[in-house]
């Protein structure tokens, strides 16, 4: 059988598309990529479809052997990656021959690494999607000594390739108040925005675990509410004044009041900062939220025409990559929704 | 009577608005949410990506830039005032389920404890439990998993304070007046009593959710047998009247 065989992988790798919404209402979350940018990163340099799926490494990737010539890509964070034991680039296409091996190592920067096939991995779809969710037992999950099936692959392609993009460096991330913000005194919502903030060990697909510099949040008038549903970007408070974003994996509802809602544009900056790393917030309204969202969808509708070939050894260009950057493509401020 | 809420419509994120009907669970609040539910549907604008009725409130998950916030925020405005959505009642199409189970024993290990709490023997208590028609006020926390409501005043006992790391699919839970009914193995502190061979959520089945928010659910109690043999049976047949 043609495809990509694990020969060992990270427990915590998953495959990953764009979801599975639509299910929030009979207690499943969507479930999908960490990081939507990084997603649509691969499809572009593939030219694969939207809903391809791909696989998602939080931090440690896996060995793996190609049966069959395939078109692979790699993005999100920068991973250690080799094939046949020489380094390769991040961040772009790349075609294996028949019986080559690729290395995925440890994260270089950043947290949700990506590999993507062309064509994308044909895993089991449940619920109209691939993505894992394992609490859940719900689509595939990843082991050493499976051959994950992979699309029809190109006659003809060359290797492309993307500029990094800037918010893996973004440290002031945006938030709007929510439903359950009032719970809350002044002050302790003031802190939220005033405090430096420490991304903890203490996070997975289900959330990030933070820590405030002055210490856990007070919910004065009750630690419980009667259940309700749990939006992705929530930051939940649980009894002991633990602030969690709670994200892909999250749990349809629950009972812990939220303090805040993290805006969508800026969760591919969260969940790519590494653990013991620290960053701000700053409140948004309601209208610069969705301003800042629909840069954020231009930017992915951008990246196809941001690819350019591999026209020689990237490691010699990166002076060209920020000439890139900055040039016009992106100033990278589009992150930035102030 | 005083209304048991005010609806309140508030921002969810960027891409969420919650209307609130209460800030508790109490059966006219659910009825209100489930009856509005039910209502949006209908008429449903393009650019809403999901919606969710829960105990007390109601979320509405769209993409704010194909349909703008204050667009719906408008249509849920005009729905709210058109109507006393707390005197709704039950839904007009609800579906009735009943559902076997083995009480008490290897099935339902937390029985005697239960009725301890209760100050009940226990047929006492699984004639409550099995004698009560219950309505599914939710689903959420797991994939099916249908919090059911509202138990006599009896059932009024806190969840455990420690967690049981594991109980079965089709465990039946109870707790502050309610059923849980998970479809999946999960971690809880609710207290198991009996067990139902019934899985609300199969991934791989044509209508991979059975219970909806809003249906009518009744428990029956059987014997080891008769459970053997609902295990291989069609769930869908477990549903006994459709309509009012």
């Amino acid at each position: 059988m043609s495809g990509l065989e694990i020969l060992t992988i990270a427990a915590t790798a998953t495959v990953q598309d764009r979801g599975r919404p639509g299910y929030l209402r009979y207690g499943v979350t969507s479930s999908g990529a960490m990081d939507e940018y990084a997603l649509a990163e691969g499809q572009a340099l593939l030219g694969n479809g939207r809903d391809d799926a791909a696989l998602e490494f939080a931090g440690m990737g896996g060995r793996f052997r190609a049966r069959g010539a395939m078109w692979l890509a790699t993005s999100g964070a920068e991973m250690d990656l080799r094939v046949n034991g020489a380094p390769q680039p991040w961040r772009q296409s790349f075609m294996l021959e028949q019986g080559d091996q690729l290395d995925i190592g440890a994260a270089r920067s950043g947290v949700y690494g990506y590999l993507h096939v062309a064509g994308g991995f044909l895993t089991e779809r449940v619920l109209g999607s691939r993505s894992t969710l394992r609490r859940a037992g719900l689509g595939h999950r990843l082991e050493a000594g499976q051959v994950l099936p992979v699309g029809v692959q190109p006659r003809e392609a060359v290797p492309v390739m993307l500029p990094a993009p800037a918010y893996f460096d973004q440290r002031r991330l945006h938030l709007l108040w929510g439903p359950q913000s009032e719970v809350f005194p002044k002050a302790e919502r003031a802190r939220l925005l005033a405090e430096t903030i420490t991304v903890t060990p203490q996070r997975d697909r289900m959330g990030m675990r933070l820590a405030l510099q002055g210490g856990g949040i007070d919910a004065a008038d009750g630690l419980t509410i009667a259940s309700d549903a749990i939006n992705l970007g929530d930051i939940q408070v649980t009894g002991d004044g633990t602030p969690t974003v709670l994200l892909a994996d999250r749990g349809s509802s629950g009972g812990y009041p939220r303090i805040a809602t993290v805006v969508t544009a800026d969760l591919p900056a969260l969940v790519q900062i590494p653990a013991g790393q620290s960053f701000g917030f700053d409140l948004l309204n309601r209208e610069q939220a969705v301003e800042a969202l629909a840069r954020h969808r231009k930017m992915l509708v951008a990246l196809p025409s941001m690819v350019v070939p591999v026209t020689r050894d990237p490691r010699d260009i990166g002076d060209l990559l920020s000439y890139n950057l900055i040039s016009g493509v992106t100033d990278g401020g589009e992150f930035d929704p102030d | 009577m005083a209304r048991p809420g005010q609806p309140r419509i508030l921002t969810a994120g960027d891409m969420g608005i919650l209307v609130e009907f209460g800030d508790r669970y109490d059966p006219a609040i659910n009825a209100a949410v489930l009856a509005f539910d039910g209502e949006f549907e209908k008429r449903r604008p393009d650019g809403v990506i999901e919606t969710v009725p829960t105990f007390r409130s109601f979320l509405v998950r769209f993409d704010p830039i194909e349909l703008p916030y204050e667009r719906l925020k408008d249509m849920l405005q005009e729905m709210l005032v058109a109507r006393d959505w707390y005197q709704a009642g039950p839904p007009a199409r609800s579906r009735k389920w009943v559902l076997p189970a083995v009480y008490g024993g290897m099935r339902g290990p937390d029985l005697g404890e239960v009725a301890d709490l209760m100050g009940l023997r226990e047929d006492q208590v699984i004639d409550s439990h099995a004698g009560a028609l219950l309505t599914v006020a939710m689903l959420g926390f797991a994939p099916g998993l249908a919090y059911l409501g509202q138990l006599d005043p009896v059932w009024d006992f806190p969840r455990r304070t420690t967690l049981n790391p594991e109980v079965p699919a089709g465990a039946v839970l109870v707790a502050v007046r309610q059923t849980v009914l998970p479809s999946t193995p999960i971690p809880t502190g609710w207290r198991q009593i009996a067990r139902t061979p019934f899985r609300s959520f199969n991934p791989n089945s044509k209508t991979p959710f059975l219970l909806r928010p809003g249906d009518r659910v009744r428990f029956e109690p059987v014997d080891e047998a008769a459970y053997a043999a609902y295990a291989a049976y069609d769930m869908d047949a477990l549903l006994h009247e459709e309509g009012p």
